[in-house]
């Protein structure tokens, strides 16, 4: 029994693993069972197909290359159905999705070359290509967007906030293939942008001056500025030295002299020899008493105490060097704004036509 | 106590102090007067001693040696002078930084025409030192007693003290000057013989870590 189980495991394990793969295998059947039909000249099944699969394919977001090759022969079929409307809005659609789009001599026929370069030539589009996140340093770097046409025409790319109102002009005139347009993070009036939603739009124009398409794309943009450093923090009063001497040496050195001076004269007492001469004793109990003296105006309270002070001032030095080093680096890093732009995804609209 | 536990005991205390090792080197001049109290009479002497003196410290123990050298000379009278040899060597143990503790023999030998009077004191010692005026003045005051003594003299020895006090000057970094006064009495034969010997005692030394 339990072998069965594992037997069953073993199985749905399999299939679990192997059905998405399945299902792009099916996908990619049923788009070679299209194209197998078109180029038997089955055009009306094919173009059945070829629908299905596109709106597939569009709905479970395929790869580009993979929708544009079915809508390619899609067109081709409806063209050879006598379908030139249906298979100029294909083209149409094909070349709104990928504007260097050209359909291969080797495969198609003159026909379906000749009605794509007609749409295309009419067709005025761009696609916006932009890196998903992009730093740039304000005033210093700049955000770059490549626009890819289908076809010669003139361009107005802007940047509007996010009800549309504009917020920056980057670029008017025309475009060929490709533009490259790009924009330095700051606002008209060069500071950095106090919105942090902003769409880059692209207006197609026909030679007329009509608006023919806009492609938007939605930036989310954030300023970047780093963190100053905190100064440091001043010495402690623990870390200073008295710079003027207390009374403590003074008192040290006149009490010192005075114990040891009478430590000097009290000897012959206290080991029992009093029947010495008090000459030198006495002697040197003043050599003691005089230098415990001395000691005492030497170190006299309020004295200036040059170690002391040379040693406070390094630790004063030390600190304003800190603090000049962290001011400098603080200035440097508020002038370091930088501007986080996120690309999203690029919408289609279609003016409307009166 | 056993004494291997007192050794254990006080090496416990050498702590941060024992990789510390110091030297010092002195000489010193020292103006001996000689007292003695006799049953048949009594005399007083005085002369100059020239001599040494060492010490290495090595944490907490030092042992120090001394030697001087000299001849006194009676204040009054006839007596013939009388050469005065006296030298000693102590080891010490310091239990805290001001304080030290000595033990160790000393000698004192005077040279008459006739003959030698030796004197041979085992003293216990104990020495306060500290500075007091900036870092560079020290005083000091030490004390010490005979333990047991051998005198080449008819009477025994009763008691046997004496001290030192004074102070010691850093002039420079490894050179020291010293000055202090010194005394020492000796009573033997139940108080019928008394001997003190003091002085001034000055001297200079280098000091080296």
């Amino acid at each position: 029994m339990k072998q069965h189980v594992a037997w069953l495991g073993l199985l749905a394990g399999v299939l679990a693993v192997g059905a998405p793969a399945l299902r792009a295998q099916s996908s990619g059947d049923s788009l070679a069972t299209a194209i197998r039909a078109y180029r038997n000249l089955e055009f009306e099944a094919a173009a059945r197909l070829l629908r299905r699969e596109v709106t597939r394919l569009s709905a479970r977001r395929a790869p580009d290359t993979t929708v544009t090759r079915a809508l390619v022969y899609l067109g081709a079929a409806d063209l050879f159905r006598g379908q030139r409307d249906s298979a100029a809005a294909v083209f149409r659609r094909l070349l709104i999705l990928d504007p260097g789009f050209r359909p291969s001599g080797l495969i198609f026929p003159p026909e379906v070359t000749a009605a794509f370069e007609g749409v295309r030539r009419e067709t005025r589009s761009v696609v916006i290509a932009a890196p998903r996140d992009t730093v740039i340093i304000l005033g210093g770097g700049s955000f770059a967007a490549r626009l890819l046409a289908t076809s010669f025409h003139t361009v107005e790319v802007t940047l509007r906030y996010e009800d549309g109102f504009p917020f920056r002009s980057l670029y008017y005139g025309p475009i060929a293939d490709s533009l490259s347009v790009t924009w330095d993070g700051l606002d008209p009036t060069g500071n950095p942008p106090a919105v942090e939603r902003l769409l880059l739009r692209v207006a197609s124009h026909s030679p007329t001056g009509e608006l023919v398409g806009v492609q938007q794309l939605p930036l989310q943009v954030r300023v970047v500025r780093a963190d100053t450093l905190p100064w440091p923090t001043q010495p402690a009063d623990s870390q200073f030295l008295p710079e003027r001497s207390g009374s403590g040496p003074a008192k040290r050195a006149l009490t010192g002299g005075l114990l040891l001076s009478a430590a000097v004269v009290s000897l012959p007492t206290i080991v029992g020899g009093t029947e010495t001469s008090s000459g030198p004793r006495l002697a040197v109990a003043g050599s003691v008493g005089l230098a415990g003296l001395v000691g005492y105006f030497l170190h006299r309270p309020g004295r200036p105490l040059e170690a002391n002070i040379r040693a406070n001032h390094a630790v004063r030095e030390t600190w304003q060097q800190r603090l000049a080093t962290v001011q400098a680096d603080n200035t440097r890093r508020v002038g370091d704004v930088r501007l986080a732009i996120r690309a999203g995804a690029p919408t289609s609209l279609q003016p409307r036509r009166p | 106590m056993k004494p291997w536990l007192v050794f254990l005991a006080l090496g416990a205390t050498v702590g941060p102090l024992a990789a510390q090792t110091r030297v010092t080197l002195g000489a010193s001049v020292v103006s001996v007067r000689v007292r003695n109290e006799l049953p048949v009479g009594g005399g007083a002497l005085s002369g100059v001693a020239f001599g040494g003196e060492g010490t290495l410290s090595v944490g907490r123990w030092l042992l120090a040696v001394t030697y001087h050298q000299g001849t006194v000379h009676p204040d009054s009278g006839s007596t013939p002078a009388r050469d005065l040899v006296e030298g000693g060597a102590a080891i010490g143990f310091r239990p805290l930084g001001w304080l030290t503790l000595e033990a160790g023999p000393r000698g004192r030998t005077y040279v008459f025409t006739s003959g030698t009077q030796r004197w041979l004191f085992w003293e216990l010692r104990a020495r306060a030192e500290e500075t007091f005026i900036g870092s560079g003045v020290k005083g000091y005051a030490e004390l010490w007693r005979a333990a047991s003594a051998n005198v080449s003299v008819p009477e025994p020895l009763d008691h046997a003290q004496g001290g030192e006090a004074g102070m010691t000057v850093r002039v420079s970094r490894m050179l020291e000057a010293r000055v202090a006064y010194r005394i020492d009495h000796a009573v033997l034969g139940g108080g019928s013989r008394r001997e003190t010997v003091d002085g001034i005692v000055v001297g200079v030394g280098l000091a080296r870590r």
